[in-house]
């Protein structure tokens, strides 16, 4: 027997019906690695984190981002970094500066050669990190010093993250014209519902039908 | 939209005396200061065990509800209100892999999660549990069982756990499409044909209970949640949530000429709350623990998606990939 429902398209799923065996534990890795996007709301404004995605690379997780964080919000940009490439300093409280209380280690790894790294703070719990700059360096070490002496005197940082720009896929200047659907789906916003000229409209109609 | 009503295991107070006491003073210094906690800061073990249990509850309601709202995409009268209702059960699927990763943060991976959902470990707002028989049950879904949500989210959202905060706001901005839209069909349903009212009211009768139950059970039978309210796990308790859902939807309710099927429904002039029956809270416990009229169906449904959609998951899976759990 399989299972029916309500939703003939349910039925056709040909559902077990009854009791199950409980389901396997899911295999490690089933739902892949965790990615980390950052948007940028407008034109010129500072790349800001908006949150997680799991994806099996980093162009399918590009893809969900912008499913996820684009659809329903004003955007002109995005960066995705896998997780496992970002340095997260320690967390300070909100009227700190991290770099005031971080010791900064000798570098366990150096490139030969000198390259960009994106820097991001956190400038207090809760909010969101925003992209500082952008320095050159050796390592992630070397890069978070550039970063305390280019960006670090600017009140209270309560987090610093460091990636390598060659581990964040930026969405490219000439691929402009796919963040340009969000204002054609009206029905997607609250101010799409006039719903109180109906109701208006409506206890009016009572008014003069009454007795 | 989130289920509500939080069912918080009794907080077992023993278990704080194993931390450190320093590092717990700390802790509740940072929360009375407003400051928000930050998933690599040290918490007490009932902290993480209860924010894990309560964010991870809140993301499966959300990928659950999509089911009884999914099932009238195709049914919706009218193209807009197809794509509207699309948009609408795409967010909520949304919503929910925001949570799972807010949760993810503190420690407990997704696999883990979509495995206690499927074999019924973990559970999700008890009004999925019910059926959506016509439209108009659909839009009373939409329009009154997000409302209670956003009451609910509204009042988490000003929480301790910065992952969870940034979720929400990033929930409550999209539910206020969904809100309005939920009003608008109800309106449309409520002054149309005498057909459609009936077909309105009819509905609104059958989700009265589930929404009641919502916000879970009365604060009088749950158990003490006082220091997950110092902590700021919970935000308000049970009864103060359903006032305030009352308060701001029954005068909506009964200006469309509408009825609610409880007689003994009124705001109380000398407390100002609102008297009402209590719902049937025996009804609650049997539903929330599997005996209602769709929990098989909706796992059976979300088991089968993970089963089926294994394959490609499993195909997509680079051979050298390493989990590491979300930084925010």
């Amino acid at each position: 027997m399989s299972l029916t429902s309500l939703d003939p398209r349910v039925t056709r799923l040909n559902l077990p019906e009854g009791e199950l065996p409980p389901a396997e534990p899911k295999p490690e890795l089933d739902q892949f690695e965790t990615y980390e996007t950052f948007h940028q709301k407008k034109e010129g404004a500072a790349y800001t984190y908006v949150g997680p995605v799991h994806a099996p690379n980093e162009e399918v997780a590009f893809l969900f981002s912008k499913e996820q964080y684009s659809r329903r919000a004003a955007c002109s940009g995005m960066w995705v970094a896998r997780t496992s490439h970002i340095m997260v300093t320690p967390y300070v409280g909100d009227a700190e500066n991290v770099y005031d209380v971080i010791r900064l280690e000798e570098p366990t790894e150096r490139s030969e050669q000198r390259e960009p790294y994106e820097i991001f703070h956190l400038k207090k719990r809760g909010k969101a990190h925003t992209h500082a700059g952008r320095v050159i360096a050796t390592s992630y070490q070397e890069a978070l010093q550039e970063a305390k002496q280019q960006f670090g005197d600017k009140g209270p940082i309560v987090n610093v993250w460091v990636v390598k720009s060659k581990h964040v896929l930026q969405s490219a200047e000439e691929d402009k014209d796919m963040w340009l659907t969000v204002p054609e789906k009206k029905y997607r916003e609250a101010t799409a519902y006039k719903v109180m000229d109906k109701i208006t409209k409506y206890k009016e109609e009572q008014k003069s039908t009454a007795p | 939209m989130y289920g509500g009503g939080n069912v918080f295991e009794a907080t077992k107070f023993d278990t704080l005396q194993n931390e450190d006491p320093a590092k717990l003073a700390e802790f509740e210094a940072r929360i009375a200061r407003g400051e928000k906690i930050e998933p690599t800061d040290w918490m007490p073990e009932l902290y993480r065990k209860q924010l894990i249990r309560m964010i991870e509850q809140h993301a499966h309601s959300e990928i659950i509800g999509a089911l009884p709202e999914g099932t009238w995409i195709t049914r919706a009268p009218g193209f807009r209100r197809k794509m509207a209702q699309m948009a609408k059960v795409q967010d909520e699927v949304g919503h929910a892999q925001l949570l799972y990763s807010a949760a993810e943060t503190l420690g407990k991976s997704r696999e883990q999660m979509l495995t206690d959902l499927i074999n019924g470990k973990s559970k999700y707002s008890n009004v999925f549990n019910y059926p959506a028989f016509t439209w108009a049950d659909s839009n009373i879904i939409s329009w009154l069982i997000d409302a209670g949500a956003i009451v609910n989210q509204l009042a988490n959202a000003k929480g301790s756990y910065g992952p969870y905060c940034r979720a929400l706001d990033r929930i409550c901005a999209e539910e206020a499409f969904h809100l309005k839209y939920g009003h608008d069909a109800v309106v449309h349903m409520a002054t149309g044909s005498p057909k459609q009212r009936e077909m309105i009211q009819a509905a609104l009768n059958r989700w009265w209970t589930p929404i009641m139950h919502f916000f879970g059970p009365p604060d009088k039978m749950s158990t003490h949640t006082e220091i997950l309210m110092r902590w700021k796990v919970k935000m308000a308790s049970n009864d103060d949530m359903r006032q305030q859902f009352l308060d701001m939807y029954v005068p909506k309710i009964w200006e469309l000429g509408l009825t609610v099927p409880d007689p003994n429904l009124k705001k109380n002039p000398e407390t100002g709350k609102w008297d009402y029956t209590e719902p049937d809270w025996e009804e609650f416990k049997r539903v929330i623990n599997g005996d209602g009229p769709c929990n098989t169906e909706r796992l059976a449904v979300r088991r089968t998606a993970e089963e089926r959609g294994a394959w490609v998951r499993r195909a997509l899976l680079h051979p050298k990939a390493k989990y590491v759990k979300p930084l925010a």
